[in-house]
């Protein structure tokens, strides 16, 4: 410290009589400034405003009738069977989804764990679906699935495994084919996530255990799970916001349906507001969304720091 | 050895099941029409470039990927202007509320889109600005101004600040400093930014497709509205498919030091 003081002094006597130290904060200021003001202006500034919307009564197509109404759409919004239905299949979602994104995961993960050609090479390829356009990932299965002529759905209706149908267009199947999309699309970006986790693990201490006898198993649950935690919390989190946030696949394959089958929060609200032009209740919708996010980040924030305390004992 | 075999096949079959479904939408691409709709769907079938020559015809798809390449391009530069001395600042100042800024643009990647939509796309339609593809370049700028500051925030924590401190004293300027010595040290970490960013704003569709119109509208947003018209294909839109995914794929296949280390780092 006392070092970096006296070169700052020599420093600053060079240039100008302000202080080396100052100088330094106005120009990390000037640095960060452009980007805070940027996406306060143009990210924050609409979020706030969509917070005032949803207090309206606000139509696009019946602009004479915008008043305040207060909490109005909120309560209505209660009471509404659709949004309770968006709710129930947005949670249905993210859990089963980012459950069994977390196992499989993990597997592939422990799979690839050894540093050779064969599992660089795996990885990369495998990395393909995260790297594919959402909405192509929603036209393929679309594709494959359609019960008329789906190269895959022809013959599960065909021989009588689903609905003749097709699975998008039974409500009792839509949303676990959503599901199984999603798993498609982002396991291989979890299973990289448990990879760099397990790489970073403390190798003399596995060989220690592997000295001592441990099994496998043994290893796995008492050094290998618990010093992965951190890293499987990040994945747990990232991936819990992106599929409660879902709506790019969902929208192109269902579009909600059939029926409210598939109608997610996300759906639901661009429904309302960029199709119905019903600014006030999608502002409403959107709002839920962005508290149930912030809530779901900030229990995450809070256990990674209890697990971080756990094991770095700080 | 048994093991070692199993695990090899177990990464084999999990390979078959992520390539396979992509790979038949390439596929779609070459096969004629009536190979497409033939009941049962069978897997032979002579290739033929029609499907191609179809998407040419049907769709302006030279102005399709202009408009995309406008949109991630742009998006990119400005978010890297931005993003990279913010995410600079972030790494070197001491000041409490450093901490506090780099939590919020965490905070800000996490948001909801259709929440910024609604308000954004009324704050176009206010300033004249609805239908340019600049529209889009703006909203992309928020989300990935934010990652890109988070994660270069990272990088340039892990270079050592002595590096910086040895070139002021050789009389460089602040700004110097930041150009000349700390820059090229985190040069993959701004490679792997780039990759990110363009990789969200060519992927998005949600923004574009209610910001833009006819002509400046980018090759996702021409997808959705294909799929569903009457007279085209599944062949047709595989072809479309082709131009918008096969780049970005190319890309991060070519780039794929990058993609894993910036994920890996983004995530430390």
């Amino acid at each position: 410290m006392n070092l970096t003081r006296s070169v700052e002094s020599k420093a600053a006597t060079g240039f100008s009589p302000v202080p080396f130290a100052t100088r330094r904060k106005f120009f990390l200021l000037a640095m960060a400034l452009p980007a805070v003001a940027y996406v306060i202006a143009l990210g924050v500034f609409p979020l706030v405003k969509g917070m005032w919307y949803s207090l309206y009564e606000y139509n696009l197509l019946k602009p004479a009738r915008t008043h305040f109404v207060g909490i109005d759409n909120y309560i209505n919004l209660l009471a509404d069977a659709d949004f309770r239905g968006a709710i129930a299949n947005t949670v249905i979602f993210t859990v089963f989804s980012v459950a069994i994104e977390l196992v499989f995961g993990f597997v592939i993960a422990l799979a690839l764990w050894r540093d050779d050609r064969f599992n660089r090479v795996c990885l990369t390829l495998i990395l393909v679906p995260v790297t594919i356009t959402p909405l192509v990932v929603g036209l393929i299965f679309k594709g494959l699935l359609l019960a008329d002529y789906g190269m895959v759905g022809y013959y599960l209706a065909q021989w009588g495994i689903t609905d003749p149908r097709g699975l998008f267009a039974t409500p009792s199947t839509a949303l676990a084919t959503l599901i199984f999309i999603d798993i498609w699309e982002w396991t291989p970006l979890v299973a990289l996530i448990l990879l760099a986790g397990l790489k970073a693990l403390p190798g003399d201490l596995l060989e220690a255990a592997a000295v001592d006898g441990a099994t496998a198993w043994r290893t796995f649950r008492s050094i290998t799970l618990p010093l992965m935690l951190p890293a499987v919390m990040l994945a747990l989190t990232l991936r819990t916001i992106d599929a409660f946030r879902v709506f790019d696949s969902v929208f192109v394959t269902t579009g909600g349906g059939p029926g409210n089958s598939t109608n997610t929060l996300m759906v639901y609200a661009v429904k309302e507001g960029l199709s119905f032009f019903n600014i006030g209740k999608a502002s409403a919708i959107s709002n839920i969304a962005l508290l149930c996010v912030a809530i779901i980040a900030i229990c995450f924030i809070l256990m990674i720091r209890h697990f971080d305390k756990k094991a770095n004992g700080r | 050895m048994v093991f070692d075999t199993a695990r090899r096949g177990f990464l084999l079959l999990t390979l078959v099941f992520f390539l396979l479904p992509f790979l038949w939408l390439a596929m779609t691409a070459y096969k004629p029409s009536n190979a497409i709709f033939s009941i049962p769907p069978h897997l032979l079938f002579t290739p033929t470039l029609d499907q191609f020559r179809n998407a040419l015809r049907i769709f302006d798809v030279g102005s399709l990927i202009i408009s995309s390449l406008l949109i991630a391009g742009g998006s990119m530069l400005l978010s890297l202007i931005l993003g990279v001395p913010a995410g600079y600042a972030l790494a070197r100042s001491t000041h409490p509320a450093a901490m506090g800024v780099a939590y919020f643009f965490m905070t800000i990647r996490m948001v909801p889109a259709v929440a910024a939509l609604i308000p954004f796309y009324l704050l176009m339609r206010d300033i004249g600005l609805i239908g340019s593809w600049f529209s889009v370049v703006l909203i992309n700028c928020v989300l990935n101004t934010a990652f890109v500051s988070w994660m270069m925030y990272s990088y340039f924590r892990s270079l050592p600040k002595e590096l910086e401190e040895a070139a002021l004293t050789d009389g460089c300027r602040q700004f110097g400093a930041f150009w000349k010595v700390s820059l090229p040290a985190v040069r993959s970490g701004i490679i792997a930014s780039a990759l990110f960013c363009v990789l969200f704003s060519w992927n998005d569709f949600l923004f574009a497709m209610f910001l833009t119109r006819l002509d400046s509208k980018p090759i996702s947003v021409a997808l959705l509205s294909a799929y569903g018209t009457k007279d085209i294909t599944w062949g047709t839109l595989g072809a479309l498919a082709h131009f918008s995914t096969v780049p970005i794929v190319l890309i991060v296949l070519v780039l794929n030091r990058y993609f894993v280390q910036g994920l890996t780092k983004g995530i430390n």
